[in-house]
């Protein structure tokens, strides 16, 4: 049974108001240190116009491309520490604004729209003009998109015409076309990850539909729900069986094998959100591989969120001074990309690291490297005496806790042994208010105030005239302080007229009087005025 | 009828020879204690018709097998009485006469088995009432000795002192002491073939007033603690006058006078030393039982162990109470400390940590001022029958009337408790709703020169269990430098209200009510509704309807009656001769009852409906308590007549119904000042076999001055209804173990016969020792068990040189 003796109360002020007690400092998870392990720099901060678009090349070295205005902007995924522009970059071989631009999947072309209605594929090796051009749309083509899975020959497009294409690229023709696939401006589309023939289109007419290429132009989508709000954005998770729509201020994530339902709303934007995109944490090496996939959604109200859709939890924020319009997310897992609408790119990078080397061995020559024998550390050795020091207990083994020591401040550990006056004086010269009150109170509870008082050098004097100087007037101590300054002065006036710095001291209680006095005038004035007001108030 | 309350600590304990149990007089009784739950298991009663002052338990003879439980104890009221404590079964009874206040029984640890064969002397200490205390220099105390097994009284007096002194004897039973003024009697006893003529005495002196008294337990080495707080040592006492050849040499004497070091005026000792760490009077001291160390404690509250070869001290604080008794049992790992606060600590020894306590009803604590009308009363739980005390600790402490025991202690000021002469800081009120689940306290400050006087209201709420408060708000100064008088809760509401003798009163609510209203401040403690005052007169108590509908407060001579709700002032009653000091309303009735103090006592009946005196007495009321369902009120009064013989029985009280001012029923009763009255519901699992005839009791609770307490049924016509017999049902003999067995676990079975039967016969020889070890080690029985035969084979047996 515990020892049933009181525990020891450190002195307290009674005037002392106990601060709630403290907000245990929010924990950080793993993943938020994940997330905020990046380096935040700005990219690219002269391009003034809206960066509508971010798309990361799927190979290495994970080119960056940026439309921003009339250009599309190329940054290199190889440069360290942090993006760098390409040498040929920007492609500006659009009379117009450009969008959506999109990497093939072997990254050695890049697809981008436009206002004009023109979708150009560039190659990215050299500068130079389109190798092709498409047109079908008499509108500005906002959705390009290679689809991911090994297609080099077609990708599909989709304009605020309502259009819907799937082009050969080679030929520049269209393979299937939808004409009036939606009823309002398509804005958003992602192919899905496991067939390249399954395509998702996102409109402004809120409504999802997924099409197969395979069909015929005539036939109609394959499924189609209403996301509920104009869709901005549309992403297949990487499963393939789920997709993510953002558009209002919710993104929704549907069942598509299951015939498109709606499985999780996430509603924690205040404003639109604007991008998708998956990202990755944990750093495993090269990316592709290694660890769980989160849902990475920008919004208007200047917030990025990740998103758990394993657990469909939101596990991470972040804010940026700007309205957001565009993300982007290394598959290298080292760069972290989010466009505004005034032109800034604001990155996020991390160091690689570099532990492949350490695995290098293993995996290279499929061997086993035997680990350097540890040393058997001898009496000779510093560290034979710290043995076992830091063992850790098992879960089986039984724990005796060591009492925890009372930490004590010095003027408890003084008031304990029943010096008051030093208990006193230390707690005037750590010129901490509470414990000075608290000290005195507990002075006054023993009878031994007075007597502290009389028995003060005059260096200890003037360090109380001093603290008294400074909050005697403080309505929380006033009652006590007050009284006791006039103690004071009563008990201690023959020393106080020998001493000039003691002089000193009085004179600056005194002129801090007159201040309170005027204080309280003023105070009582506007009691005055008040009260009538009030007495004609409660009639 | 049930009795409570007892003192635990007017004398000092004794362990059980297995350590087990505790011996502790309470009161007319003996109580034993489990020392491992601390809850009681039977209680040695019918045999003392007065206090018990002391306890002595026979000790094991090395021989015996099974443990025995005897014990001897004395009482006040002149008798001895002979005990088997196991069955609470009462074998003897010897008769003194005088009143005992102590008594020893040095040699009883050299009788052995047979106590047939050998006489046990007592040594008491008693009190001669024939002779008038008024008397100057009367001596009073007287210690004689009595054969226990004849009953007769041997020889004539050893001393006389002023006042019974208490007795200490050395642990082998070879001295005997008391202090006495400045000066500690010693006296040798004879150990075997006690004769009252071999008795010698020796005096050694100090110059203050000696309060405490030890004997070393093997060597000649006594200590004495004095009223400043200093610790004698005296070594090698009593060397001349008690040696063996017992010649007393005159000439021996001068000439060693200087090598004793410290011996005062040539007393008989080798050396004397003095050690001083207390500031007050030692209260006990006592030798380890290996003789290392030394423990004292006094006022302080502090057990200090003195390393008796370099005196270096060790300390255990904070024990929260001046401390009165040590007590050692025979497993040298148990202890115990009783604190003046009625409580006892059982110590586990070398960490002298506290395994258990023994609580009893904390004792009132004297006021050394008179503090502003304040009167410390107790509070009653009327759910759980419990009583709140008020501590000088700072505490409240719950106690459960019905089992006799403590239920929690809740600390109300967080400040560590030094004993001192002049109370500074001091828990002066508390109230508890009616359904319990509230409990307001105030506690006041006391200013040093007008300097730091502070008053603060604590509100609590009640925890998951019972009786256990966690604080809810704190208000400094309620009503700003005006004394609080009353604090009162309204039943059924989440309401209170504080009477201030500077003339207002408050209202406060609790804030969970007003959170609907006021969303933005969601605060859930108390806050003032509403300030109210009657012509600025001072008020001093303050009441609610048992329906909470109507509050009445007292202003000075007059009853005002308020609205709760909307503070509004319904009526005025009456008018009585001095000011009012308590109020209360009488069950769900229309009649409001009020004491009044001062020159002109009065305990007056109003009844609300006409706004006037119903009727009333000339009666200095103490204490007033109304049933809660019947229309029925009991009175304490204080009889303070001079021509008043019967000085023991200073209080009676009264059980008024309210239509008839004759009084229902009276009962004399002890101890009345300081005392208080609750009518409290029978506790329905104790009233088992009272709860067939369907109906729940009324209990009617009567706390006297010291906080010992009686329940009775004020309309039963037989006195004694039951008695408070919580028969052990908790079985509480557990499997402890101590000193070998603690360390090293449970011996085996093994029998000494079997293992000593080896496989080959042997023929026992004359030297049986040769034998004893032989066989192999781990056949051996333990060398506990060997050690006694071996040793037993040593001896040789002496021929009977008689035959």
């Amino acid at each position: 049974m515990a020892d049933e003796s009181k525990p020891f109360f450190p002195v307290e002020s009674a005037h002392h108001v106990k601060p709630p007690p403290a907000r245990r400092p929010h924990s950080i998870t793993p993943e938020s240190r994940f997330w905020r392990s990046f380096r935040h720099s700005e990219l690219a901060s002269g391009l003034i116009l809206p960066v509508t678009a971010l798309e990361f090349s799927p190979v290495a070295p994970f080119h960056l491309a940026a439309a921003c205005s009339a250009a599309v902007h190329l940054f290199d995924g190889a440069s360290s520490p942090a993006l760098a522009p390409l040498p040929h970059s920007p492609l500006t071989s659009f009379s117009d604004i450009a969008y959506s631009p999109s990497f093939r999947c072997d990254g050695a072309l890049l697809a981008a729209g436009g206002e004009s209605g023109l979708v150009q594929v560039f190659r990215l090796d050299k500068a130079g003009p389109p190798l092709r051009r498409l047109s079908a749309h008499a509108r500005p083509v906002r959705l390009v998109r290679y689809p991911r899975l090994s297609d080099k020959l077609h990708l599909f497009s989709g304009g605020d015409d309502a259009l819907f294409a799937y082009w050969d690229v080679p030929s520049e023709a269209q393979v299937v076309s939808f004409p009036g696939a939606h009823r309002d401006y398509i804005r958003a589309g992602s192919a899905s990850p496991t067939s390249p023939e399954v395509i998702a289109t996102g409109s402004y007419d809120h409504s999802v539909k997924l099409w197969d290429v395979r069909v015929p132009a005539s036939s109609n989508s394959v499924l189609g729900f209403s996301h509920g709000d104009p869709v901005e954005s549309v992403l297949f998770l990487p499963s393939g069986g789920l997709l993510a729509t953002a558009g209002g201020n919710v993104v929704k994530i549907w069942d598509v094998i299951g015939g498109g339902k709606l499985i999780h709303t996430m509603e924690s934007h205040n404003k639109t959100v604007t991008a998708l995109c998956l990202g990755r944490i944990g750093n495993e090496s090269a990316g592709r591989a290694g660890g769980e996939p989160r849902l990475l959604s920008v919004s208007i109200d200047g917030y990025m969120k990740s998103f758990d859709f394993a657990a469909f939890k939101i596990t991470h924020t972040m804010r940026y001074p700007a309205q957001l319009l565009s993300v982007g997310f290394s598959p290298s897992g080292t760069a972290r990309v989010v466009g505004t609408s005034n032109g800034v790119i604001y990155m996020g990078t991390k160091k690689k690291r570099q532990e492949e080397n350490g695995t290098r061995a293993v995996t290279e020559f499929g061997e086993y490297l035997p680990e350097p024998e540890k040393q058997v550390l001898r009496p000779t050795n510093f560290r034979y005496f710290h043995r076992g020091k830091s063992e850790k207990p098992r879960d089986t083994d039984y724990i005796i806790e060591r009492a925890p020591k009372v930490k004590l401040a010095e003027h408890d550990k003084l008031l304990k042994k029943f010096r008051h006056k030093e208990a006193l004086v230390v707690a005037l010269s750590k010129k901490n208010p509470t414990s000075i009150v608290a000290v005195m109170e507990e002075l006054v509870a023993r009878k031994k105030l007075i007597k502290c008082v009389a028995n003060l050098d005059v260096d200890e004097l003037e360090l109380l005239l001093g603290f008294l100087h400074k909050y005697a007037t403080m309505p929380r101590y006033a009652r006590f302080l007050m009284n006791l300054s006039k103690k004071v002065l009563e008990m201690r006036a023959e020393d106080i007229q020998s001493n000039s710095n003691l002089r000193g001291h009085i004179r600056n209680l005194k002129r801090m009087v007159a201040e309170e006095i005027q204080i309280q005038h003023s105070l009582q004035e506007i009691q005055g005025m008040i009260s009538p007001l009030l007495v004609v108030a409660g009639r | 009828m049930m009795t409570g309350g007892q003192s635990f600590v007017s004398s000092p304990p004794t362990f059980s020879n297995d350590g087990k149990k505790l011996l502790v007089c309470t009161g007319f009784t003996v109580s034993i204690f489990s020392t491992s739950t601390g809850m009681k298991i039977v209680e040695l009663e019918g045999g003392h018709t007065d206090c018990v002052t002391s306890v002595i338990v026979l000790p094991v003879a090395m021989s015996s097998s099974k443990l025995m439980s005897y014990c001897w104890t004395s009482s006040l009221d002149g008798t001895i009485c002979y005990w088997d404590f196991d069955s609470a079964e009462l074998i003897n009874k010897v008769n003194v006469q005088l009143p005992i206040h102590s008594m020893v029984i040095p040699n009883i640890s050299a009788t052995g088995t047979d106590k047939k064969a050998s006489n046990h002397y007592a040594f008491v200490s008693v009190e001669d009432v024939n002779i008038s205390a008024d008397e100057n220099k009367a001596l009073r105390g007287k210690i004689q000795i009595f054969n226990l097994t004849n009953s007769h009284r041997v020889g004539g007096l050893l001393a006389e002192t002023r006042n019974p002194e208490l007795l200490s004897v050395s642990k082998n039973g070879e001295f005997l002491g008391i202090t006495n003024k400045r000066k500690l009697h010693i006296w040798k006893i004879p150990a075997k073939d006690f004769r009252f003529d071999e008795i010698k005495k020796i005096k050694l002196h100090h110059t203050k007033n000696l309060t405490s008294l030890a004997f070393h337990p093997n060597m000649r080495m006594l200590a004495g603690g004095d009223v400043t707080g200093r610790i004698l040592i005296w070594i090698g006492f009593g060397r001349r006058k008690f040696a063996r050849n017992s010649q007393i040499d005159n000439g021996v004497k001068d000439a060693t006078d200087d090598e004793n070091p410290g011996v005062r005026g040539g007393d008989d000792a080798a050396s004397c030393s003095t050690w001083h760490w207390h500031s007050s009077a030692v209260k006990f001291l006592f030798f380890s039982s290996d003789g290392a160390y030394l423990y004292s404690g006094g006022k302080e509250g502090v057990i200090v162990v003195w390393q008796l070869d370099t005196g270096k001290k060790k300390f255990k604080p904070r024990l929260g109470s001046p401390l009165v008794y040590f007590t050692e049992s025979p497993d040298p790992s148990l202890s115990c400390v009783s604190c003046a606060n009625n409580r006892i600590h059982i110590l586990k020894m070398p960490t002298m940590e506290i395994t258990n306590s023994i609580a009893g009803i904390k004792l009132p604590f004297p006021f050394t001022v008179e503090h502003k009308g304040y009167r410390t009363r107790v509070a009653y739980e009327q759910t759980n029958g419990l009583v709140a005390v008020l501590t000088e600790d700072y505490c409240v402490q719950f106690y459960s009337l019905f089992d006799n025991h403590e239920v929690s202690e809740v600390q109300v000021c967080k400040r560590n408790f030094q004993p001192v002469d002049d109370v500074m800081l001091y828990v002066a009120l508390v109230a508890i709703s009616d359904d319990g689940s509230l409990m307001g306290t105030i506690d006041v400050k006391l200013p040093e020169e007008s300097l730091g006087e502070l008053i603060s209201l604590k509100f609590w709420m009640r925890g998951s269990r019972m009786a256990e408060y966690s604080l809810s708000t704190i208000i400094y100064e309620p009503h700003s430098d005006a004394g609080v008088s009353c604090l009162a809760f309204r039943p059924g509401h989440g309401m209170a209200v504080t009477t201030s003798f500077g003339g207002e009163f408050k209202a406060w609510v609790h804030g969970s009510h007003f959170k609907a209203t006021d969303q933005l401040i969601q605060r859930t403690g108390w806050r003032c509704q509403s300030v109210g005052s009657y012509k600025g007169k001072p008020l001093s108590a303050a009441a609610f309807s048992a329906d909470g509908s109507v509050l009445a407060i007292a202003a000075e001579t007059v009853i005002t009656l308020w609205e709760p709700d909307t503070n509004i002032l319904v009526a005025v009653i009456g008018d009585t001769h001095s000011p009012i000091t308590e109020l209360s309303f009488i069950g769900k009735s229309e009649y409001l009852v009020s004491l009044t103090h001062g020159s002109k006592p009065q305990l007056a009946v109003w009844r609300t409906s006409k706004l006037g005196l119903f009727w009333s007495y000339k009666l200095f009321a103490e204490a007033l308590s109304s049933s809660r369902d019947e229309s029925q009120f009991a009175v304490l009064v204080l009889i303070n007549s001079p021509y008043e013989t019967n000085v023991n029985e200073d209080g009676v009280i009264l059980l008024f119904d309210v239509e008839n001012p004759v009084p229902v029923a009276t009962w004399m009763v002890k101890k009345a000042k300081g005392g208080s009255l609750a009518f409290l519901h029978a506790n329905p699992s104790f009233h088992e076999s009272e709860a067939t005839d369907g109906e729940k009791p009324t209990l009617l609770v009567y706390v006297n001055g010291d906080h010992e307490y009686i329940i009775f049924d004020p309309h039963s016509k037989d006195n004694i209804t039951c008695k408070n017999t919580q028969k052990s049902h908790l079985n509480l003999e557990e499997a402890g173990r101590f000193g070998y067995a603690s360390l090293y676990g449970d011996l085996s079975k093994s029998n000494l016969k079997q293992a000593l039967v080896p496989e080959i016969t042997f023929v026992p020889s004359e030297k049986p020792w040769e034998t004893i070890f032989s066989g192999s080690s781990h056949v051996l029985p333990p060398l506990t068990k060997l050690c006694t035969t071996f040793l037993a084979s040593l001896l040789e047996k002496r021929p009977n040189i008689d035959d």
